[in-house]
């Protein structure tokens, strides 16, 4: 459903992704894997449209997106999460998931009072669904500042859901989290994506990764250096050389 | 001070506060796209005053009622507040802080150009509404057409505190005021909220000059300068962003500025304005309520 050509892209003369190819299908989970400045976050920035590409294309479902602005890409079914938590920490739990509910599809046939003003009792539904989804629903009144740090992980994930993505793209959501929070994280993923819902998971954790992906994507210096199932991944020479160094290198 | 001269003080300062209203709502807009853009809009209290002038032309052109000047007032406001935004904000360097200063300041002299090329800058009369009503109160006067300026400044802070904290409009504001990119992530086009942020701040902007307009019973270009010290000052004591602040420090400062009036006169009136102004940024530089801050 989502297929990156050629994507490059430069600051100044740092070349922070180059010309990397990738493709995730339709209801898979992808993890994307590689050591601190590999391209990772700037991947999923370039994907939701934050900077200009500097060259190269990303296609949704064959068209090309790679013009619009970021909003727009979220109305065509891309959310995500941020690595390091940008919730609106002045609206309540509850709140954040309501502000972030109007782009989807189905909420955006609905008129614009209703839409801007009210929201539909189904609408609302959907919000208590989440969050109790998340283990939230006790808090939806709380402000998000006042959360606990793995609560706020967990409103980012289902702020993200709101508006009912087909991809979702996840920025190290277990970063700072325990073993008990991270199995959690694995359930819901996994849960998610028997829903119909399509991963591409960023994650230092490569536990967790190798777990839950169905595939696995390596970059390194902004390029792709591995692709393959989690078992092919672990074993290939290129990958370890990039996590651990080469015998001369060390 | 004996009690008629005490009575006096009194009086003076609910009539300031009463006007106070209109400071209100000069600071609500000021501080509002603050809030949204973290940029100061020098133009606005020219704006308003552009507005309340521009209600007036309706006015002679269609021989409404005057009651309807403050409807007229409210939409001229919208467009010129939409206006405002596509010249001072749209296509300048949002980057550079001083960009979109000296673009509002360009605005504010235009439109007071504008104004004085129009009017030949001879002040023109303004309908006041209810002005030959008059509450007594004890040994009270309240002016009607003050209360009348009182209430619907009141009406429009509880809408607009409505809009913003009720719906999901104004919470999409809000969100993309603690979290731009956040908020871009999640669907709302920042554009979009700037364009309406401006819009109904220019909407509440029209009321406010209708309204200082009707107190005073005219227009005059002269007001856009001295309303736009006041609504900075009524913003920075409030709070830069917080609009419970700049409620309360707009009823403050038109209480307090009569009250000066009353003890020393129309001429240093505006200097102990500005030394409450000065008291706070000394001593409480982030205002009455500041914001609190999001962490990143």
């Amino acid at each position: 459903m989502l297929e990156l050509q050629g994507l490059t892209k430069h600051f100044g003369g740092v070349r922070a992704v180059e010309k990397v190819d990738l493709s995730v299908a339709q209801g898979e989970i992808l993890g994307l894997i590689g050591p601190n400045g590999s391209g990772k976050s700037t991947i999923v920035n370039l994907i939701c449209g934050l900077f200009p590409l500097t060259d190269g294309r990303v296609l949704l479902h064959g068209t090309d997106i790679s013009d619009l602005p970021p909003h727009a890409r979220v109305t065509l079914g891309i959310a995500r999460t941020f690595q390091n938590i940008r919730l609106f920490g002045q609206l309540t739990v509850w709140q954040n998931l309501w502000v972030a509910q109007n782009s989807g599809e189905q909420f955006g046939q609905e008129n614009f009072l209703r839409r801007w003003l009210g929201g539909s009792r189904r609408a609302r539904g959907e919000i208590d669904r989440t969050l109790e989804f998340f283990d939230l629903a006790h808090k939806s009144d709380e402000l998000a500042a006042n959360l606990a740090f793995g609560e706020q992980r967990r409103l980012e994930f289902a702020r993200a859901l709101a508006a009912k993505p087909s991809l979702v793209l996840l920025d190290e959501p277990a970063a700072g989290m325990n073993a008990e929070e991270i199995d959690q994280l694995d359930r819901r993923i996994r849960m998610l994506r028997d829903d119909g819902v399509t991963i591409l998971l960023i994650e230092h954790h490569v536990e967790l990764v190798m777990s839950v992906a169905d595939r696995i994507a390596v970059l390194n210096f902004g390029q792709k250096i591995a692709e393959g199932a989690p078992a092919d991944v672990q074993a290939n020479p290129l990958v370890r050389e990039a996590y651990l160094g080469t015998a001369t290198a060390a | 001070m004996d009690f008629l001269d005490l009575i006096d003080a009194l009086q003076s300062l609910a009539d300031g506060v009463l006007f106070g209203a209109t400071y209100a709502l000069l600071g609500i807009g000021f501080t509002l796209i603050f809030g949204v853009m973290h940029k100061i809009n020098l133009s606005f209290a020219a704006a308003s005053i552009g507005a309340a002038y521009a209600s007036l032309l309706i006015l002679a052109g269609v021989k409404a009622p005057p009651a309807l000047v403050f409807l007229a007032a409210a939409g001229c406001g919208g467009v010129i507040g939409g206006l405002v935004y596509l010249i001072g904000f749209r296509f300048i360097p949002l980057a550079n802080p001083l960009a979109t200063l000296m673009s509002t300041v360009g605005l504010l002299l235009l439109i007071d150009e504008i104004i004085v090329h129009t009017t030949a800058g001879v002040p023109l009369n303004y309908p006041a509404l209810f002005s030959d009503v008059i509450i007594r109160a004890g040994p009270f006067n309240l002016r009607g057409d003050l209360m009348f300026v009182f209430l619907l400044g009141c009406l429009c802070m509880v809408l607009l505190l409505m809009l913003l904290y009720r719906t999901r409009l104004g919470l999409a504001t809000r969100a993309m005021s603690q979290q731009p990119v956040a908020a871009e992530l999640c669907g709302i086009s920042n554009t979009k909220v700037n364009i309406l942020t401006f819009v109904t701040t220019g909407i509440v902007g029209g009321i406010a000059g209708a309204m200082i307009g009707a107190a005073i019973g005219m227009l005059s270009p002269l007001l856009s300068l001295p309303l736009t010290v006041k609504g900075l000052i009524v913003t920075v004591i409030g709070g830069l962003g917080s609009i419970p602040g700049a409620i309360i420090a707009g009823l403050l400062v038109g209480g307090l500025e009569n009250l000066f009036q009353y003890w020393r006169g129309v001429s240093e009136r505006d200097l102990y304005i500005m030394l409450l102004l000065f008291v706070f940024l000394v001593f409480r530089p982030g205002g009455l309520f500041a914001p609190a801050t999001a962490r990143d």
